[in-house]
C-alpha cells in the first residue's frame, strides 16, 4: 500500500480582518455608552422635621407653572423662559442693592412651584434654566463657562477645590413646592 | 552620474490586522454597558442643560414614569422599577428593600434617577417625590437628554 502523502491545509486568515471589523462596527452601532446624566436635586426633609423657614419676600424669587404650562413669574404672566436666566443671576447676586432683589446670595431662595396638572416637561426646563443661572455664577466666579465648571470632577482634589470655591458663599437654594390640590 | 536606483517595493504587512482589530473589539466590548431593559413604559425624557454627570454609578436606582406600552394595562401613566410596573405606595418599600442592597455607610447616599416621559403629569411625579421623602432617600436626579 502507498502512504499518501498529504499536504498541510491552512486557512485562509485573510478574510480573519474582515469578520473582525464587522463585528466590531456592529458593536460600535450598537452600544451606547451608558452616561448617568441629569439634572440633580436634593428633596426637602419630612414635614415633621422640617423647621418651617419665614423666608422673606424679596429674598423669594417665584416661579408658578399651571396646568396650562403658562409660567408666572414673580407675579407676571410668561410665555416662555427668555431671559430667566439672567433674571435669576440678577437675583441671586443682587446684595441688596435693588431693594426688590434679594438681601444676599445665601438667602436667596428660588422657588419653583407647580400644578399637578403641568408637563414635567415644563418643569424641568425651568428647573434647568435656574441651575444654568447657578452654574454661570459659579463658573463665572472661577473663570470658566458653566459647561466647563458644570463637567469638573468631585473625585479630583484640584477640581473638587474649584467647585467648592465657585460655590463658597452660594448656596444654590430651590425650593420645590408641593403642587396645589386644586388649581 | 545619476543613477536611478531600483527599488524593491515596501510592502505592509497585514498579517496583525486581525489582532489590532480584535484587541479594538475586545475593548469595546468589555467597556460598553449594555443599556437597562425597559418595555413597561414609553419614554422620552426631557432635553436639558444643566446637567451633571454622576460619579458613583452603584448608588443609582431608577424610577421609570410614562404610558405603558402595553395597551392592555390602560392608558394611564404608570410607575416601572426594574422592569416591572409597581404602585405608587409600594414605592417605599421598593426604596428600603433598594437600601438593603448598599453598604451600610452608604445607605444614605443612594441616589434616585428619576426617568418620566416629557409628558407625565408633575402630580404623579410629586407623589414619588413624596413617597422618596418617606423613605428617607432625597437625592433626586432627573434623567434628560442634552440640548443641542
Amino acid at each position: 500500500m502507498k502512504l499518501k502523502k498529504r499536504e498541510v491545509q491552512e486557512i485562509n486568515t485573510g478574510s480573519m480582518a474582515d469578520i473582525a471589523f464587522l463585528l466590531l462596527i456592529f458593536f460600535l452601532v450598537s452600544t451606547t455608552i451608558l452616561q448617568e446624566k441629569g439634572v440633580s436635586l436634593k428633596l426637602p426633609p419630612e414635614p415633621e422635621d422640617q423647621e418651617i423657614a419665614e423666608i422673606h419676600d424679596r429674598n423669594m424669587y417665584k416661579i408658578l407653572v399651571n396646568s396650562s404650562n403658562q409660567y408666572l413669574i414673580e407675579d407676571q404672566r410668561r410665555d416662555n423662559l427668555i431671559g430667566l436666566r439672567e433674571e435669576v443671576k440678577a437675583f441671586v447676586m443682587n446684595n441688596s442693592i435693588d431693594p426688590t432683589l434679594s438681601v444676599s446670595p445665601e438667602k436667596a431662595t428660588i422657588s419653583i412651584k407647580t400644578s399637578r396638572g403641568t408637563d414635567y416637561k415644563y418643569f424641568i426646563a425651568v428647573l434647568d434654566e435656574v441651575k444654568e443661572a447657578y452654574y454661570e455664577i459659579y463658573g463665572a466666579r472661577v473663570g470658566m463657562s458653566s459647561e466647563d465648571y458644570r463637567a469638573l470632577d468631585l473625585d479630583k482634589p484640584v477640581e473638587r477645590d474649584l467647585i467648592s470655591r465657585g460655590k463658597d458663599g452660594i448656596p444654590m437654594n430651590i425650593s420645590i413646592a408641593q403642587p396645589e390640590k386644586t388649581l | 552620474m545619476i543613477r536611478k536606483k531600483t527599488r524593491a517595493k515596501a510592502e505592509i504587512s497585514t498579517a496583525s490586522l486581525p489582532d489590532i482589530v480584535f484587541l479594538l473589539l475586545f475593548f469595546f466590548m468589555v467597556s460598553a454597558t449594555i443599556k437597562p431593559m425597559n418595555d413597561q413604559v414609553k419614554l422620552t425624557t426631557p432635553k436639558a442643560q444643566a446637567m451633571t454627570k454622576i460619579n458613583r454609578k452603584e448608588l443609582i436606582r431608577e424610577i421609570i414614569i410614562g404610558k405603558p406600552i402595553n395597551r392592555e394595562v390602560g392608558d394611564q401613566e404608570v410607575i416601572s422599577v426594574d422592569n416591572r410596573v409597581i404602585k405608587k405606595e409600594q414605592l417605599t418599600q421598593w426604596v428600603m428593600e433598594q437600601k438593603e442592597t448598599l453598604p451600610e455607610n452608604l445607605k444614605d447616599q443612594m441616589i434616585i434617577v428619576i426617568k418620566a416621559d416629557e409628558y407625565v403629569k408633575m402630580g404623579l411625579v410629586d407623589d414619588v417625590q413624596e413617597e422618596l421623602k418617606k423613605a428617607n432617600a432625597r437625592k433626586v436626579v432627573y434623567r434628560t437628554t442634552p440640548k443641542l
